[in-house]
C-alpha cells in the first residue's frame, strides 16, 4: 500500500464508519418491520384459527338451531382476553350465538355488523357439515397495542441505537483525530521551518561572532605590536644615539662612561618590557619559591612608601598567615609594585592606600591567600574595567605608562594559579586584590643568597653553544675578556663531538636550537660526563617552562656580564671538577 | 283434527314466508316443524357403511314409516338439505318391508315396535319420538324445557357399522355408549 493509498483509506474511514451506522440503523428498522410483519400474519392466522375451531365446534349446533349450544361453544372461548368479539351466523345470516367484550349485544345479522376498527383483526369461517354452507362465524381480535408493541421492540430499538452511537461516535472520533493530526502536521511544519529560520540565524550569529572576534584579535594585536613599537624605538633611539657617540674617536672618558651606562639602561628597560610581556603571555620562566607574602610586604614597605609618595598614606592591615605563596618572588614583587604605582596614578591629589592580607578557604582543600589594596583613588567605569588587564592598554597620559602593568599582574597571577579581583566605582576608589594559592610551610625558610663578588682570576675552558652568530660572538667577547678560554659550536650534535675530543670546565648552552636542543645536550652530557657543569641561557623556553631545567641553572636572555660570571663561578664552584689556574 | 291443525300452522308459516318475515322472531314454530327440520340434517352427521349408500349419484332416502306427522313440512325441509352434493327424498311408507334402502328412517304409529324389530340389522339411522310412547330408534326424540332434543343409541348406530359425529352427540340430551 503506498502512503497516497493509505491516506485514502484513512481519509475515508469517517465516512465509512457513518455509513456502517446508518445501515446498522436500517437493519434495525427492516429486522423490526420484518419481524412485525411476521408477528402480525401469525396473529392473523391464530385468529383465524380460532375461528375455524369455532365454526366446527359450533357446526351442530348452528345446523340444529341450538342456540344454547352454539353459546356454549362461544363461552369456551371468552377465556381468551384478546379476543373482543364472536359473532356465529346462521346460513340465513342471523345471529345465533355471540360474545362482546364491551357487554353490548352483537349485531343481530351479518350485514348490520360494523366495519372492524384498525387496531382490531376481524376474519371470519365458514361453518359447513357434509359440503354445505351452513353458516357463518365472525372472530374480532385485538392487535396487539403499540405500546406493548413499542415495548416489545424497545430492547431490540435500544440495541440498535446503542450501536449506531457507539459507531457514530467512533466514527466522530476519528473525525477529530483526523482533525487534530492535520493541526499537529501543520504545527510540526511550522515548527521545522522556525527551526530552520533558527538554525539560518545561529549560523550567522556564529559568523558574526567570529569575524567579530577576528576583528578584535586584529584590533589586540595592532595595538601589541604599535605598543612594542613605540617602547622599543623609544629605547632603541637612545642605544643607537649612544652607539653613535661611543663610535667618535676622540671622546672624553666621563661621556664614554655615561653613554655607555646609558646604553645599558635603556637595555635594562627592554628587557624589563620583555620581561612584563613574557608574564602577561605566561610565558614567563618562573622560579617558585616558597614565600611569606607578610614579610615581603613588610620588607617592601619602604619601597613602596617610596613609590607612592608622601601625599598618600600607606596602611597595611596584615593577618597571620600560617601558609606560604609559591609563587616567584620577583614576579610578584613586580605585580605589587605595579598595583601600589596605579594606585599612585588614581590618587593625584593624595588619598588612602589599604594594604590587607588574609587567608581564607577556597573549596575543600584548598587555602588561598589575598593580597587586597584598597585605594580611594577616581575608581573607573565599567569600560575602563572591562579592559585593564588587555596589554599596552592604559589610561595615562602617552609616555607616563606603558600598558603592561596590570597585565603582568593578571599574567602572574593566572600562571601561579591564582586570580585578580577588581572592584571599582568612578569616584569611589578601587579594591584590586590578588589571589594566591598557598602551600603548607615547609619549614625551610627562603632566603636570597647573597650576591659574591666572584673572583676574575679563575680561568677556564668554556664551551658556548649558540646557533645565533651575533650572541655566540658576544658571549664569546664577554667570556674572553673575563679571561676564560672559549670553545664555540653552533649546534647540539658539534658540541657534543667536540666535549668528545676535548676537555672542558664548563658548558654555556642556548636551550632553543635546531637539532640538538640544550635540554637534551646537558641530559647526553650528564651521562657521559656527569661532573661537567652545564648552564642553560634561554630568552624564553617552551620547554623549560612546561618541564623546568632539571635542576641546572638557568640565565636569562638578554643577560649582562655580571650575571653570566656569576651563574658560570656558582656552577663551577658546586661542581667537583675544578678549572686549572690559568694566570 | 291434528292434521287438520297441522296444516293450518304450515299454512300459516307459508303465509309468513311468503311475506318475507323472520319466522323466528314473530311465532315459534311448533315442535313437529323443529322434528321435520331436523330429520334431514342428522344425515351429514352420519357415515354408513359403503354399501348402504346410495348408488352413483341417487339422493339420500328419508323414509317416514306408519304415520307421518310432519305432511309437507318433511319434504320443504329436505328439498333444502344436501349431504355432499346429494339432494334427500322423503318416502312414505306402511310397514318397514320396503325400508332396506333407507338411509334414515323415522318410524311412528302403533306399528313402530315391529317396524323397528324388523330394521335391527340393517344400516338405518332409526329415528323415534317420545310423543308416541314406542320403541326407541337410534335417535329418539324428546321435550326439554319446552324445546326439542333428542338421546343418540351411539352403541346400537355402532352395531349396525354406522358411525355418528361427534358434533352431532354434543348436542344429544343423552348418549348410550
Amino acid at each position: 500500500m503506498t502512503a497516497r493509498q493509505r491516506w485514502i483509506g484513512w481519509r475515508s474511514a469517517p465516512f465509512a464508519i457513518f455509513g456502517i451506522a446508518v445501515l446498522i440503523l436500517l437493519g434495525g428498522i427492516a429486522v423490526i418491520v420484518q419481524n412485525e410483519w411476521t408477528y402480525s400474519r401469525a396473529r392473523v392466522e391464530q385468529t383465524q384459527g380460532l375461528s375455524d375451531v369455532l365454526a366446527a365446534s359450533a357446526a351442530a349446533a348452528v345446523d340444529f338451531n341450538d342456540l344454547v349450544a352454539a353459546q356454549q361453544a362461544v363461552d369456551a372461548f371468552k377465556v381468551n382476553n384478546q379476543l373482543r368479539l364472536i359473532g356465529v351466523y346462521g346460513r340465513d345470516g342471523k345471529a345465533v350465538a355471540g360474545y362482546d367484550r364491551s357487554g353490548s349485544p352483537v349485531a343481530a345479522t351479518i350485514g348490520s355488523m360494523l366495519p372492524a376498527p384498525d387496531n382490531v383483526i376481524r376474519v371470519h369461517s365458514p361453518i359447513t357439515q357434509a359440503g354445505q354452507h351452513i353458516g357463518t362465524v365472525y372472530i374480532e381480535m385485538d392487535r396487539e397495542a403499540p405500546s406493548r408493541r413499542m415495548a416489545r421492540y424497545l430492547l431490540l430499538v435500544g440495541l440498535f441505537v446503542l450501536a449506531a452511537l457507539v459507531v457514530a461516535s467512533i466514527g466522530i472520533a476519528q473525525l477529530q483525530l483526523r482533525r487534530a493530526n492535520r493541526e499537529l502536521e501543520s504545527r510540526a511544519e511550522a515548527l521545522g521551518q522556525a527551526n530552520v529560520l533558527l538554525e539560518e540565524q545561529m549560523e550567522e550569529r556564529a559568523r558574526a561572532e567570529d569575524q567579530l572576534r577576528q576583528s578584535q584579535k586584529m584590533q589586540a594585536l595592532g595595538q601589541l605590536t604599535g605598543g612594542i613599537a613605540h617602547d622599543f624605538n623609544n629605547l632603541l633611539t637612545v642605544i643607537q644615539g649612544s652607539a653613535d657617540m661611543l663610535c667618535r674617536p676622540d671622546l672624553a672618558e666621563p661621556k664614554r662612561i655615561r653613554f655607555a651606562q646609558a646604553i645599558v639602561q635603556a637595555a635594562a628597560n627592554a628587557a624589563a618590557l620583555t620581561s612584563q610581556l613574557l608574564a602577561f603571555a605566561r610565558r614567563q620562566p618562573l622560579k617558585p619559591v616558597q614565600i611569606d607574602v607578610n614579610a615581603l610586604i613588610a620588607e617592601m614597605r619602604d619601597l613602596i612608601d617610596r613609590t607612592v609618595g608622601e601625599r598618600i598614606e600607606v596602611l597595611t592591615e596584615l593577618h597571620p598567615i600560617e601558609c606560604r605563596v609559591q609563587a616567584d618572588r620577583a614576579q610578584l614583587q613586580s605585580a605589587i609594585l605595579n598595583i601600589t604605582s596605579n594606585a599612585r596614578d588614581a590618587m593625584p591629589g593624595g588619598g588612602r592606600l589599604v594594604m590587607r592580607t588574609r587567608a581564607f578557604r577556597a573549596g575543600h582543600d584548598a587555602t588561598m591567600i589575598a593580597i587586597e589594596f584598597v585605594d580611594t583613588g577616581s575608581g573607573m567605569d565599567p569600560e575602563t574595567m572591562d579592559r585593564i588587564f588587555e596589554p599596552f592598554f592604559t589610561t595615562k597620559a602617552t609616555g607616563k605608562g606603558t600598558g603592561l602593568g596590570l597585565s603582568q599582574v593578571y599574567g602572574f597571577a593566572s600562571q601561579s594559579g591564582g586570580d585578580v579581583r577588581v572592584e571599582s566605582e568612578l569616584g569611589k576608589g578601587t579594591s584590586l586584590t590578588l589571589v594566591l594559592p598557598c602551600v603548607e610551610a615547609d619549614g625551610l625558610a627562603v632566603h636570597i643568597a647573597p650576591v659574591h663578588e666572584v673572583s676574575q682570576q679563575q680561568s677556564a675552558a668554556i664551551l658556548v653553544v649558540e646557533d645565533n652568530e651575533e650572541v655566540g660572538a658576544f658571549a664569546e667577547t664577554l667570556l674572553s675578556e673575563l679571561g676564560h678560554r672559549v670553545t664555540r659550536a653552533n649546534c647540539g650534535e658539534q658540541a657534543l663531538s667536540l666535549s668528545r675530543k676535548r676537555k672542558f670546565d664548563i658548558v654555556l648552552s642556548d636551550v632553543v636550537m635546531p637539532g640538538m636542543g640544550g635540554l637534551k645536550l646537558a641530559q647526553v652530557l650528564a651521562e657521559e660526563q656527569p661532573d661537567l657543569p652545564v648552564v642553560l641561557a634561554t630568552g624564553y623556553s617552551q620547554e623549560i617552562a612546561e618541564t623546568g631545567s632539571g635542576g641546572r641553572p638557568v640565565i636569562l636572555k638578554p643577560y649582562r656580564l655580571g650575571t653570566l660570571a656569576e651563574a658560570l663561578a656558582n656552577a663551577m664552584q658546586s661542581s667537583p671538577r675544578s678549572p686549572e689556574e690559568t694566570s | 283434527m291434528s292434521g287438520l291443525r297441522a296444516l293450518a300452522k304450515a299454512s300459516a308459516g307459508a303465509f309468513l314466508l311468503l311475506l318475507g318475515v323472520s319466522t323466528a322472531a314473530l311465532a315459534q314454530p311448533t315442535d313437529t316443524a323443529v322434528k321435520a327440520a331436523f330429520l334431514p340434517r342428522f344425515a351429514r352427521y352420519v357415515t354408513w357403511p359403503s354399501a348402504a349408500m346410495p348408488k352413483g349419484g341417487d339422493p339420500f332416502l328419508l323414509c317416514v314409516v306408519g304415520a307421518d306427522p310432519f305432511g309437507t313440512m318433511l319434504d320443504d325441509a329436505a328439498r333444502s338439505q344436501l349431504i355432499d352434493g346429494r339432494r334427500i327424498i322423503v318416502r312414505r311408507m306402511d310397514s318397514a318391508a320396503s325400508a332396506d334402502g333407507c338411509q334414515i328412517a323415522f318410524v311412528d304409529g302403533s306399528k313402530a315396535a315391529q317396524a323397528l324389530s324388523s330394521l335391527a340389522s340393517k344400516p338405518v339411522l332409526t329415528v323415534t319420538d317420545a310423543a308416541s310412547d314406542g320403541a326407541r330408534g337410534i335417535i329418539h326424540f324428546t321435550l326439554s324445557d319446552g324445546r326439542v332434543r333428542f338421546f343418540i343409541d351411539q352403541a346400537l348406530a355402532a352395531r349396525r357399522g354406522m358411525t355418528i359425529s361427534s358434533r352431532l352427540l354434543a348436542l344429544a340430551l343423552g348418549v348410550r355408549q
